[in-house]
């Protein structure tokens, strides 16, 4: 195992994440946290936090850069939105962040079950609020509208690497249909705020970072998130570099001088880590 | 009271981990959420935090050495 960079230190407490472990399994749920293997479960977990992946554990697509196991899902369980919202509750979260695999099994991508997520934690956590971190849903402009109808306040939908990549990264998305996505749900609705989020280490170069920064822009993306890709196993894309935090707090001052109203930016950094300070972050510029 | 402190597998299906360092040396007092060691897996490295308060009595491995998840790794003396 080649030796990990000094800035890629995690805190891990087995009494706070068996807690909350024993929480997602009393109510049958899951977390991009534990399915993705996230290093910064420990983290979350310990604060409380957590990022539900609702409609199952199963993807149906796969990129080479994620964790979460492919294969074929099972159908939306009909209990999991009160169950999502009653952990939420439990948790005493004030910012929910809601993920799902891709389900391109589904006509509607799982859209319906995001809207009903949604409204189920409206109703048990008051002043909560709530991002959505959406799969393209195959630009389906009609499950979009459900999920924008529930009125998250964050809509967030990740392009994951430069344009020049996507092939490699993940094979069965697209650069643009993502960005089309993104610009849609802004313009559909002026007051969500869209957020996005890339990876690198994966071998972009500086120049295509600055673009997809710039096509993120014009797309009308609020929020930037900018963290380090980290191997998931030997048989995923190979690791091509660990950026220093210096270059990721370069990245950030750079997004920042073309406009994104909030850009977290840091080796460990990932699309729903501190989401709440992103959401705070924008909301202290109004 | 003697409590044998274990690697908890820190995901799924981890296999095993590398002790990179000690971060407590053995008769030091030990406070709940004080990290003990460091363990280095596939992303990144792991301080393992103390769950209770103690003295650390024993380390059981050295640093570099594999360890799977489950295997005692220190000695902790509690009160």
């Amino acid at each position: 195992m080649e030796r990990k960079p000094g800035w890629l230190k995690v805190r891990y407490n087995q009494e706070a994440v068996e807690e909350v472990a024993r929480l997602m399994g009393e109510l049958k749920l899951n977390t991009v946290c534990r399915e993705a293997n996230c290093p910064n479960l420990g983290e979350c977990y310990r604060k409380h936090t957590a990022t539900f992946m609702i409609l199952g554990s199963v993807c149906t697509r796969n990129c080479r850069f994620c964790d979460v196991k492919p294969g074929r899902p099972l159908p939306p369980d009909p209990e999991e939105p009160e169950n999502v919202a009653a952990a939420a509750r439990r948790l005493g979260l004030r910012h929910v962040v809601l993920t799902c695999p891709t389900r391109d099994d589904l006509p509607d991508g799982g859209a319906e079950q995001f809207a009903k997520t949604v409204r189920a934690i409206r109703k048990a956590c008051p002043g909560a609020t709530v991002e959505t971190l959406i799969s393209d849903m195959k630009m389906n402009t009609a499950a979009l509208d459900a999920v924008i109808e529930a009125r998250p306040e964050v809509l967030n939908h990740n392009v994951e690497t430069v344009k020049e990549l996507q092939g490699d990264v993940r094979p069965q998305a697209d650069y643009r249909r993502s960005l089309d996505v993104l610009r849609y749900c802004k313009e559909k609705d002026g007051t969500l705020l869209t957020k996005t989020g890339f990876m690198v280490g994966l071998g972009e170069t500086e120049e295509q970072i600055e673009v997809l920064m710039d096509d993120a822009l014009a797309a009308g993306v609020d929020i930037l998130t900018i963290g380090q890709y980290l191997q998931p196993s030997p048989e995923h894309h190979p690791l091509a570099r660990y950026a220093s935090p210096e270059d990721f707090a370069r990245y950030r001052e750079k997004a920042l001088a073309k406009g994104f109203r909030y850009v977290a930016s840091a080796p460990l950094a990932r699309s729903s880590y501190k989401a709440w300070e992103a959401l705070e972050g924008v909301h202290d510029l109004h | 009271m003697e409590k044998q402190l274990s690697l908890p597998r820190l995901r799924e299906e981890m296999t095993s981990g590398v002790l990179c360092a000690w971060l407590k040396e053995e008769g030091e007092p030990v406070a709940p959420g004080e990290p003990l060691y460091e363990i280095e897996t596939d992303k990144v490295v792991n301080q393992i935090e103390a769950t209770e308060a103690g003295v650390l009595k024993k380390q059981l491995r050295e640093e570099g050495d594999e360890i799977v998840p489950g295997a005692p790794v220190a000695i902790l003396e509690t009160e």
